[in-house]
């Protein structure tokens, strides 16, 4: 999915490479100027050679003289060397829809890494450059969440509650997941608590059937709270594994609206609290992310339609600004198109070097 | 952190505040924080820096019109360039057409499918609605029961897999309405398949417009989106919905620049009735994180805080200089003055021409004048004789004449307020008429 934000990073991190090694080339100019003897670390034979027959030595290339400067010299990066650059790279994550608050942590952390540190340099400048990055994206995405490994591992039923404003795609990651679990061998109930928007039963009772998941379902304009609670009781004399709860789509500046999921979430005692929020939303992400999870809470994040784009900057604005693990991605509308949130292989990806 | 940004926004303004010479610094700070104000609400950034690049330029080349500060000059540079983004209104007439309903999954296309049915109805139209999604589980449940709350035919079947067989047999049936609303399933730039399914819909339908449905919240890739949909099928206007959120709808303005089209509704909420026509001054502001296009175009209503003018001292007669330099710094931040007062309701009223004849230079020497006042002068200047004259002067390092000046321009102020309360029947509303003015559009 991050296709896009991968080029444009690779592109940025090229720039933000040359640019050090411009830092670091230049001193080596000096110091063939002033001769280059005070210097007592062995230089390579080619800095060696006496310029009275230049004609006939192979020049120094660029890689040569970068090759003497990581033995004999340390790195001290200004934040001058790298702000043309930084602000390419701000750019380039502003574009791939990581909301501008977001972006300022991840650039401010980057260059902190970078500015004003001595480095041997060991390795390549390239490497200098995608480790910060790295690190920033790491530290913004945390660790993803394995929800198998967490149904195993807790008393069933284990119940899932879903929320998230409107149309971003609950009502089909509920059937997705169920899919996806029942494949695992876990035995699943839904419960239809969207009794609210036209159609919504009739939604969610298409998929439930077409999977073979039982559901639970009141009549439209009924309590939703009632529902759950329903759907839990069922699950409880069933010993059916797993709940997943649907929700109406609401949005999270509507207090009325809100107190509800608070009644849902008081009445079924969900273990999860799964936040669903779409792939392509812009800045609105993190302003919404953060009032479900201060009202309602947020334990894991799914992020859907991530098929519609090649970027993705909202899986990191959700995680840095609300610090909850991304579980699932969603890539289609078809059962099988989700898949779960590997962290470390999305910012390896991300960078190129997966 | 919202907030932040656009407050960060108004003190670039701020500091253009009072400047009457163009301030190359000011000006920059103001495009840098004007940018984060229009990325931070989804704007396309590339457009964000073509938009920011003009208003620097017009800024710092076109000469302020006579008699307008150095802020409003920029802000209504500001203004206009987004103005020239999202003015293309989209006509809506009240004829017979065919509405092509297209957007990405969930966006909003079959709610205000049924929302536009109600408004074009109200307007005593006979409408009918076809469900051309033959994919989304319950999507022809969804439509046919909104529908029938409004009383509005429906063509569907949820058993038939063929988008375009439905919709033929759709504007058979539904001949006898002059309006017809074809929903579709949703569907992304990626999908050929489906890009290919509307342009054929568009083909059969021979629709009169096909209208782009955007989720406010949509980001960066709306501009993509909106072209591949605009290339499909032409569209002729975007619907914004979920504006009832706190998404400012930058990406859908960025499809509005990409399709060149223009606005036609915007969506406000869940029920049938939650349908807006588009209002540019407030989506503006929206867009800038600024309360209103009030506080945007300077003639702010809180430039004139209630706290600041005491307009009920001031109708009873009790009109001291302490209230006449509120006044002027409340008006001063609102625009030209002359500007003002022509737009307030006074009728013909000649009103002195030394009215506004006010400069924000000369309001800072009557500050200065007003500070080597005593309480009591402040308050009834009729103490002022000319040995008071004389030390207020030499206080203010003024010269007499100054003062004098001044104690002209109060009492021409005083007797304007008299006029004015003249000719309001006594019911004369400071707030109400600046409300009024900066309501209008
Ligand atoms: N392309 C794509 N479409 C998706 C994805 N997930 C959901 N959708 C589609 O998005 C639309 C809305 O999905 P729903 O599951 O109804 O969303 P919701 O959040 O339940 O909506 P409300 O209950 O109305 O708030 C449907 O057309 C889905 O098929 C995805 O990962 N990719
Ligand atoms: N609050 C609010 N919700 C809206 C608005 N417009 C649509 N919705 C909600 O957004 C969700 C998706 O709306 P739909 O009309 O089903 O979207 P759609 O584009 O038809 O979806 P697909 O057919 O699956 O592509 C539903 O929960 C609607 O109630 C709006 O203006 N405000
Ligand atoms: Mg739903
Ligand atoms: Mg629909």
């Amino acid at each position: 999915m991050f296709g896009g934000l991968r080029e444009k990073l690779q592109a940025a991190r090229s720039r933000l490479g040359s640019s050090i090694q411009t830092v670091i080339t230049s001193p080596a100019a000096d110091a063939e100027k002033t001769g280059a003897s005070n210097t007592s670390a062995p230089a390579p034979e080619k800095q060696s050679v006496p310029p009275v027959t230049p004609e006939i030595t192979v020049k120094p290339t660029i890689v040569d003289k970068f090759k003497v400067l990581l033995i004999e010299r340390e790195l001290i990066v200004s934040e001058k060397d790298v702000s043309d650059a930084l602000s390419e790279l701000e750019m380039t994550l502003l574009e791939s829809d990581v909301a501008l608050p977001v972006t300022d942590a991840i650039i401010a952390h980057v260059k902190k890494s970078l500015v004003g540190k001595h480095r041997k340099i060991g390795e390549s400048v390239d490497s200098l450059v995608v480790g910060a990055l790295r690190d920033a994206l790491l530290d913004v995405l945390g660790s993803g969440f394995d929800l198998q490994a967490y149904i195993r591992s807790h008393p069933r039923p284990v119940k899932i509650l879903f929320t998230g404003v409107n149309g971003t795609g609950k009502t089909t990651t509920v059937a997705k997941i169920g899919s996806y679990l029942k494949k695992q061998g876990f035995s699943v109930v839904i419960g239809a608590g969207d009794t609210y928007r036209a159609g919504a039963i009739e939604q969610i009772g298409v998929h439930a059937e077409r999977l073979g998941i039982k559901i639970i379902q009141h009549p439209e304009g009924g309590d939703p709270s009632a529902v759950l609670f329903d759907t839990v009781q069922y699950a409880t004399s069933h010993k059916i594994d797993v709940v997943l709860a649907d929700t109406a789509g609401r949005f999270h500046n509507k207090a009325n609206l809100m107190s509800q999921l608070d009644k849902i979430k008081r009445v079924m005692k969900p273990d999860l609290v799964v936040y669903v929020d779409e792939a392509v939303a812009g800045n609105d992400a993190v302003t919404r992310a953060a009032e479900f999870d201060k009202t309602v809470g947020a334990d894991a994040v799914v992020l859907t339609k991530a098929d519609m784009d090649s970027r993705g900057g909202a899986a990191i604005s959700i995680a840095h600004t609300i610090g909850k693990p991304l579980m699932f991605i969603g890539t289609g509308q078809s059962y099988d198109d989700i898949a779960p949130f590997e962290p470390a292989g999305v910012v390896g990806e991300l960078l190129g070097d997966a | 952190m919202l907030d932040g940004l656009s407050s960060s926004l108004k003190d670039a303004l701020k500091k253009l505040a009072g400047k009457t010479v163009i301030d190359r610094a000011a000006v920059d700070e103001l495009v840098k924080d004007l940018q984060r104000a229009l990325i931070s609400s989804d704007v396309n950034v590339k457009l964000v820096m073509e938009l920011s690049k003009s208003v620097r330029t017009r800024s710092l080349e076109e000469e302020p019109p006579k008699g307008m500060t150095v802020r409003e000059h920029v802000l209504r540079i500001v203004y206009q360039e987004l103005v020239r983004l999202v003015w293309a209104s989209t006509d809506v007439k009240l004829e017979p057409q065919t509405i092509l309903m297209a957007g990405l999954q969930g966006s909003g296309k079959t709610t205000t499918t049924a929302k536009l049915a109600r408004f074009f109805q109200k307007k005593g139209m006979k409408v009918g609605v076809i469900c051309a999604d033959t994919f989304r589980p319950g999507a022809f449940d969804q439509i046919s029961t909104l529908c029938t709350k409004i009383h509005v035919p429906c063509y569907g079947n949820p058993q038939e897999k063929d988008a375009l067989k439905i919709t033929r047999e759709g504007l058979a049936a539904l001949k006898e309405q002059e309006l017809i609303i074809v929903d579709t399933q949703g569907r992304h730039a990626l999908e050929a398949d489906l890009i290919r399914e509307i342009i054929d819909l568009n083909l059969l339908t021979k629709a009169t417009h096909r209208w782009l449905v955007i989720d406010a919240a949509l980001g960066q890739m709306a501009s993509e989106q909106a072209r591949r949909f605009h290339e499909a099928i032409n569209i002729d206007g975007v619907i914004i919905t979920k504006m009832d959120g706190t998404a400012k709808g930058g990406g859908a303005l960025s499809a509005v620049a990409e399709t060149r089209s223009g606005i036609a509704f915007i969506g406000s909420g869940e029920t049938i009735e939650d349908l807006e026509r588009f209002d540019p001054d407030g989506f503006i502001s929206r867009l800038l994180g600024m309360g209103d296009l009030k506080a945007l175009m300077e003639k702010a209503n809180e430039a004139i805080r209630p706290e600041d003018v005491n307009v009920d001292a001031m109708m009873k007669g009790k009109f001291t200089l302490r209230d006449m330099y509120k006044q002027l710094e409340a008006l001063n931040k609102m625009g030209p003055l002359k500007q003002i007062m022509g737009m307030l309701p006074l009728g013909n009223m000649e009103l002195p021409e030394g009215v506004y004849d006010v400069t924000s230079t000369k309001m800072v020497r009557y500050r200065i004048i007003m500070d080597s006042m005593t309480p009591g002068e402040l308050d009834d200047p009729s103490l002022i004789n000319s040995s008071r004259m004389q030390r207020i002067a030499h206080g203010a390092g003024a010269s007499p004449d100054e003062v004098r000046e001044l104690l002209k321009y109060y009492k021409m102020m005083q007797r304007t307020l008299k006029g004015l309360r003249g000719a309001s029947g006594g019911k004369f509303n400071m707030q109400r008429l600046m409300k009024r003015f900066s309501g209008m559009q």
